[in-house]
């Protein structure tokens, strides 16, 4: 069966303001953008998706995520994946144990070598031991998305993720995490204030008002 | 000459142009002042019941040194289990209280109840353990509150029955007030810490990345927050374990008699008419020093272990440890702490009104303001003390904080991590070891100004308290402001008058409350430093609440609450206050 996260009738409101609505349906390997100026709703949109939205604000509509409805689950157990602008890697581990702490439990062993090979393939060979504060921006971002991908999550949100980065380090990460969400057939939502990655990523468009 | 040639570094800051006026001077003479302040009395108390402590003592004729007193020590019957009780009663406590103040953060966190409980708990804070003490007693008293409302339908007692509690020898009641006491303390410590801008923001984002990666928010809290925030709560709960093992108050009201703990021995020892028990008391208080200190690198041993133990299941990947459950009983335990609190309190305000009240009645029969009459009449000149030594002590203590903090800022460096631990110091010192050093002092030099002498010992509580509130916000100030009312003209006095303090209204009133709450609470340091004549609403209640009656005990110990919540409540309108004079 084809992955997809359904948006179903969502209409998000802050103190009974409507911020937006959207009905929209992303397949695997799909990203979906949405763009739109400051307080339009972005960010609380994605909160919503993860269930950790504020109590100032108010939101009806369903989400379903592969024929589920997770309306009701909580956060933990859905099984999103978010990218922030920050990497928001835990300081208290290493690379490695950032890494290791977002896949399933199992043979300690098999997953140290998963560790290996994973930080291999994107360019960060024997770093598993580092601590993440000494590594640079690009690093930390990449140490983010492997993090997230080995979690092995269902569905991908992207929270400007790129915004930090200068220009050449934001077009190689960008390519680096769309490449990952297409190989893994993962539906995925970005929200960006910047259109170069809308035409990266080469989907569908989503643009937000402040008013309505 | 090098060929690069470096141009000496140009100070901009205007604040620091002017350096030589005397505002400047003494700022920059505060610090040194405040570790002199700090570092004397603890040190020389420490030495000045060393000296005692092996023979040496002048005052008692004694010039030869041995081991006299010592021996007399090791002879104490019973002091293995004075000692077993005082590391019983403050291990248990401490631990007790962290256990508690983890899992109520690790169910709550980032939930709208974690507030509601800060709420409901933050009042607390200001009650001194003398009065949480009190209250505590009359909770689990044979006729106390537990034992009325469970009776007689659930456990069939129409008089009073012959209870255990208070007083236990186990030292179970101790550790029940203490718990009770100090949770408070150290989830407000912990959610202080939580409340910072920046850490906050990033713990609050790191939560909720694990919970997208699918830990169930009680281990999220656990393997994520918990290992940024130990550190911080460290120095707390280092202070929070040095108090409970050698604290007087608590075991005096609440602990056995036969034998009590050590620190309740040593005082007694002390108080002595025999004055030649002084010496053993000096060799007791050395002890305590010891077991205190190895309680303390217990502590730290045992963390590294657990640091040790734990590091690999940080990132076994396991996302669930029946957090469903834990949830369940960490509510269960937080509503049975709270309402323990407010039974306690209750049954005291019902004490000090109580007319006639039969035993299993949950409510008296009549109520009165005799109590508070007849008591009131007696306190004038205890609360006069009270009052005056709470306020020249806090006053003093802000003014030298304020100024300490204003070197940090001229000086452009933060204070030094030497001074930060001094600060400290008495909070991490076992107070009964070096206020019976400070007490042959005063006797040595035969210094007759009690209420000097327990003014200056209060500073010695009352100072890291007012530094610890004061240091955020004086260091979160805009530093921009000081730079525009300079480039405007103002010398470094100007701006401090004029800029800092009226921005740090509000922050400089609550630490004034905290300050005057310390004091009030103080009882050892009073007692001692006062030499018995200086009598506060605090020795009050604790020589009161061994022997008078209860309803007289609980009208002191409602004193004792009343005059820090004042203080706050004072702290908390007058801003308000001001501001809107200043806007109509």
């Amino acid at each position: 069966m084809q992955s997809s996260l359904q948006i179903k009738n969502c209409q998000l409101y802050r103190q009974n303001e409507l911020l937006l609505s959207l009905n929209e349906q992303v397949n695997g390997g799909e990203i979906l953008t949405i763009m739109g100026p400051s307080g339009s709703g972005k960010s609380s949109l994605l909160n919503w998706l993860t269930g950790t939205l504020p109590s100032s604000f108010k939101a009806n509509g369903e989400v379903w995520l592969n024929g589920q409805n997770i309306d009701n689950t909580p956060p933990h157990l859905r099984h999103i994946g978010v990218l922030y602008q920050d990497a928001l890697l835990f300081s208290h581990l290493t690379v490695a144990g950032n890494i290791a702490f977002a896949m399933p439990k199992g043979n300690k062993k098999q997953r140290l070598e998963k560790i290996a090979h994973a930080l291999e393939q994107v360019g960060l060979k024997d770093m598993g031991n580092r601590h993440p504060d000494n590594l640079s921006g690009g690093q930390q971002a990449r140490v983010a998305l492997l993090r997230m991908l080995l979690s092995e999550p269902k569905a991908i949100l992207l929270d400007e993720p790129f915004s930090k980065l200068d220009t050449q380090l934001r077009v190689d990460t960008r390519e680096l995490v769309f490449s990952q969400i297409r190989q893994h057939k993962l539906p995925a939502i970005m929200v960006t204030h910047d259109h170069s990655d809308y035409d990266a990523a080469n989907g569908k468009l989503f643009t937000l008002n402040t008013v309505l | 000459m090098s060929v690069i040639s470096k141009s000496a570094p140009v100070n901009t800051k205007a604040t620091t142009q002017c350096s030589t006026d005397m505002f400047t001077r003494i700022v920059k003479f505060s610090p040194r002042f405040l570790l002199a302040l700090l570092i004397l009395p603890v040190l020389g108390g420490l030495i000045s019941v060393l000296l005692p402590a092996f023979g040496y003592a002048p005052v008692l004729e004694q010039t030869t040194f041995s081991l006299q007193g010592f021996n007399a020590l090791w002879q104490t019957p019973g002091l293995t289990q004075m000692v077993t009780l005082s590391v019983a009663t403050g291990l248990i406590s401490t631990l007790l209280a962290f256990i508690i103040t983890l899992m109520i953060l690790a169910a709550f966190f980032n939930s709208p109840w974690l507030n509601r409980i800060q709420r409901l708990l933050s009042p607390i804070l200001v009650i001194p353990h003398a009065a949480a003490a009190i209250a505590v007693g009359f909770l689990i008293a044979p006729s106390g509150m537990i034992s009325r409302l469970a009776s007689p339908w659930l456990s069939g007692w129409e008089l009073a029955p012959n209870g255990m509690f208070p007083h236990d020898s186990f030292g179970i009641s101790i550790i029940l007030g203490l718990t009770l006491k100090e949770l408070p303390f150290l989830l407000l410590m912990a959610l202080g810490v939580l409340a910072q801008p920046e850490l906050g923001k990033k713990l609050r984002q790191q939560h909720k990345v694990a919970l997208n990666l699918g830990y169930c928010p009680m281990t999220a809290f656990f393997k994520v927050i918990l290992p940024s925030l130990y550190p911080l709560l460290r120095l707390p709960l280092l202070a929070v374990l040095a108090y409970a093992s050698a604290s007087v108050e608590m075991p005096l009201i609440l602990g056995p008699n036969t034998p009590p703990t050590l620190a309740v021995a040593i005082m007694h020892w002390f108080n002595d008419v025999d004055l030649n028990l002084r010496i053993k008391a000096s060799a007791g208080a050395l002890l305590q020093l010891a077991v205190t200190g190895g309680l303390l690198a217990l502590w730290l041993g045992a963390e590294k272990a657990v640091k040790v133990l734990f590091s690999d299941s940080l990132t076994n990947g396991v996302r669930e440890y029946g957090g469903f459950y834990w949830q369940k009983i960490t509510v269960v335990l937080t509503a049975l702490v709270i309402s323990f609190i407010m039974l306690s309190l209750i049954g005291l305000v019902m004490w000090s009104v109580a007319g006639f009240w039969r035993f299993p009645d949950a409510m008296p029969e009549q109520f009165t303001l005799l109590h508070f009459k007849s008591a009131l009449m007696q306190m004038g000149s205890p609360l006069f003390n009270t009052l005056a030594i709470g306020l020249v002590t806090t006053l003093f203590a802000i003014i030298l904080t304020l100024l300490c903090l204003e070197s940090e800022q001229l000086s452009d460096k933060p204070i030094s991590r030497f001074t930060s631990l001094i600060i400290y110091l008495p909070l991490l010192v076992p107070s009964i070891a070096f206020l019976f050093g400070l007490v042959w002092i005063q006797q040595l030099i035969n210094n007759q100004a009690a209420f000097f002498n327990v003014v200056l010992t209060h500073l010695l509580f009352v100072l890291p308290y007012v530094f610890l509130s004061l240091a955020s916000s004086y260091r979160r100030l805009d530093p921009r402001f000081a730079h525009v009312a300079a480039s405007l003209g103002a010398a470094p006095c100007k701006v401090f008058f004029k800029v800092k303090l009226p921005q740090l209204f509000a922050p400089i009133l609550i630490a004034a409350a905290l300050g005057l709450a310390i004091s009030f609470g103080q009882y050892l340091p009073t007692l001692l430093a006062g030499g018995g004549r200086i009598a506060t609403i605090t020795t009050e209640a604790v020589t009161l609440a061994n022997g008078a009656s209860r309803r007289t005990s609980a009208v002191y110990a409602i004193m004792q609450m009343a005059l820090p919540l004042i203080g706050f409540i004072l702290a908390w309108v007058l801003p308000k206050y001001f501001f809107k004079s200043a806007r109509a």
